[in-house]
């Protein structure tokens, strides 16, 4: 007992702080994570789940799901997914942070109320964007109708390339607030001397842009993108409710994929070994991320 | 008289407030299309054009949910609104205490442990649906509320740990040792000095534990399969397996998820911005 009291009299009393919170994460969060990793080497169904001793089976799940062509077919619609994403979502981002940067009378609040998109439910921003492209009713068909764009309805979520499209337009319309803020947070920190000597120096807008604007920003820059990656890789609700990977597997990705193994068709194995490719893929780039991140601060 | 570049009527001013409007229009067309959409009759919806404005307001959609019905909106607002407070207080309860041991003392294996809550907020979802299922049909806690509320907590928890520790960091060693001569303990430096300073931060943690718990489906989904016990996010997905062209009750149903969120936007944006930058710059 008094060992106990000696070890933690100084600095080892923040133990006690931290460990409420340590244990609960490892229960909820830590467990999960290896125990579906021991999933994806057993062979656990609708049929075995019950069972006392599970079979292992080694990399068998691995394997079988390898040569699955819905597999591949996932992983190349959430990269597709993915990319086309950070590109819009940077670029439109990136633009209104600029356009917010300068000083005009309703720049902060607008700015502000911008952020609401990001805030409300993916549930319902998947059956907003469901409803604004569905085929008799969706606004986004009569709006091109009226403009002359196409002659007849279009059935957005029921083609594999139009359904894509929509997907990526709803996640950009979430992600675009994300870009904007972290990318203005950054623009905040250039300081304003460095565009005023410039402009003395005579250097026009593009130059400044390209020679203090950029390169300052390139910490920010990179944030933004690896954050935005890892956000958007893992996209689940949102594909879901919209399409639920159809048509025929269309805007299948990882995160559905798996749910639908687990779930739908109860290959709890199967599901579990899906959920640990997402998973590696993830643990991958935050731990770039985690490097780009600390090395700023040890710098 | 007032320089030219900071006149409200400057030209340049007023350009950028009218694209800003233009972009903020756009952007929230959205959100006005549904507030608009759940006040019209259901014939009007399928109407072509489309009226940008209802002709005639109809709030049936919103009734009919409240009585009864086969989905009872009210009965999943009262759900959403347990699990998404219940979690909000767990997250706080433990991240507080967790965040002031790592921002204050030095022990080892400390890196470890903020890398590991680092790292299970970039964790996906799909990764700890099996296994908790699996877990919580043990603990005999699947169909009810108990189950998304344990899960959700695990979003806010490393959230509010991160943000919080810059915030116990920020403020100056000093006020320790003062607390200590005025006869403190440790735990009551925390609880009496500590906490009420970095209460700001606490708004944070506790606005975003809440809005993740608000917003999340897939939990719900899986470990409720009872209609009655099911957050509001889970029973629009129902609703819409079910009745997926009655649009007026379904975006009726979208606004009523949606007025939570608005209201904590309106009265917590400062807290919101900077939380959102200090998680996502930070870690």
């Amino acid at each position: 007992m008094k060992k106990i009291k000696e070890f933690f009299q100084h600095d080892n009393i923040g133990y006690l702080f931290v460990m409420p919170a340590l244990i609960y994460m490892l229960v909820f969060n830590g467990y999960p994570i290896i125990r579906n990793i021991i999933l994806s080497f057993q062979d656990v169904t609708v049929k075995t789940i019950n069972l006392a001793h599970k079979q292992f089976i080694g990399f068998e799940n691995y394997i079988t799901l390898f040569k699955d062509p819905v597999l591949s077919k996932s992983i190349i619609n959430t990269l597709l997914f993915t990319i086309c994403c950070l590109i819009v979502q940077f670029l439109i981002g990136f633009a209104l942070a600029l356009l917010f940067n300068n000083k005009f009378s309703v720049a902060k609040p607008i700015r502000g109320i911008l952020m609401i998109p990001w805030m409300i439910p993916i549930t319902i921003t998947a059956l907003i964007f469901r409803f604004m492209f569905a085929s008799n009713v969706g606004i986004v068909n009569e709006a091109l109708q009226l403009l002359g764009v196409i002659d007849k309805p279009i059935d957005w979520l029921l083609q594999p390339g139009t359904a894509m499209f929509a997907l990526v337009a709803a996640n950009v319309w979430i992600g675009i607030p994300f870009n904007m803020i972290l990318l203005t947070t950054g623009l905040t920190t250039i300081s304003e001397e460095l565009y005023e000597s410039a402009s003395i120096d005579g250097a026009s807008r593009y130059q400044k842009f390209s020679y203090i604007t950029l390169p300052l920003l390139r910490p920010a820059i990179e944030n933004v993108l690896i954050l935005g990656f890892i956000y958007t890789f893992k996209v689940f609700d949102l594909v879901y409710v919209m399409t639920n990977g159809g048509p025929v597997n269309a805007t299948q990705v990882l995160s559905t994929y798996s749910y639908k193994l687990s779930f739908e068709l109860f290959e709890y194995s199967q599901g579990a070994t899906v959920a640990n490719i997402l998973f590696v893929i993830l643990f991958i780039v935050s731990l770039l991320y985690l490097k780009f991140t600390y090395q700023e601060e040890e710098a | 008289m007032m320089k030219e570049g900071n006149s409200v009527l400057s030209k340049k001013n007023i350009v950028l407030c009218t694209a800003a409007i233009a972009i903020l229009i756009i952007l929230l067309f959205p959100l006005y299309w549904i507030v608009v959409t759940s006040f019209k009759f259901e014939k009007e919806i399928f109407m072509s054009p489309p009226t940008l404005f209802p002709q005639a307001i109809n709030t049936a959609s919103y009734y009919a949910q409240l009585e009864s019905g086969d989905f009872n909106m009210f009965r999943a607002f009262g759900n959403s609104a347990i699990i998404s407070v219940t979690t909000m207080i767990i997250a706080i309860v433990l991240a507080v205490p967790a965040s002031y041991g790592l921002a204050r003392y030095k022990f080892k294996g400390k890196k470890l442990i903020i890398l590991s809550f680092l790292v299970t907020q970039m964790l996906p979802v799909s990764v700890a649906l099996t296994p908790l299922f699996i877990l919580f049909k043990n603990m005999k806690v699947i169909n009810t509320l108990v189950a998304p509320i344990l899960a959700d907590a695990t979003i806010g928890i490393p959230f509010s740990i991160l943000i919080l520790r810059t915030y116990f960091e920020s403020i100056p060693k000093e006020l320790d040792e003062a607390a200590r001569i005025d006869g403190c303990n440790r735990f009551e430096t925390f609880i009496r000095i500590f906490v009420p300073i970095a209460f700001p931060g606490v708004i944070v943690c506790g606005v975003f534990s809440f809005l993740y718990a608000w917003g999340d489906l897939a939990y719900a989904l899986t470990f409720i399969g009872k209609q009655t016990l099911r957050p509001i996010t889970a029973g629009i997905f129902n609703f819409m397996g079910q009745y997926g062209t009655k649009w007026s009750y379904i975006c009726a149903f979208g606004v009523v998820t949606i007025i939570p969120v608005v209201l904590i936007f309106i009265f917590m944006q400062k807290y919101i911005i900077s939380g959102l930058t200090a998680g996502a710059v930070k870690g």
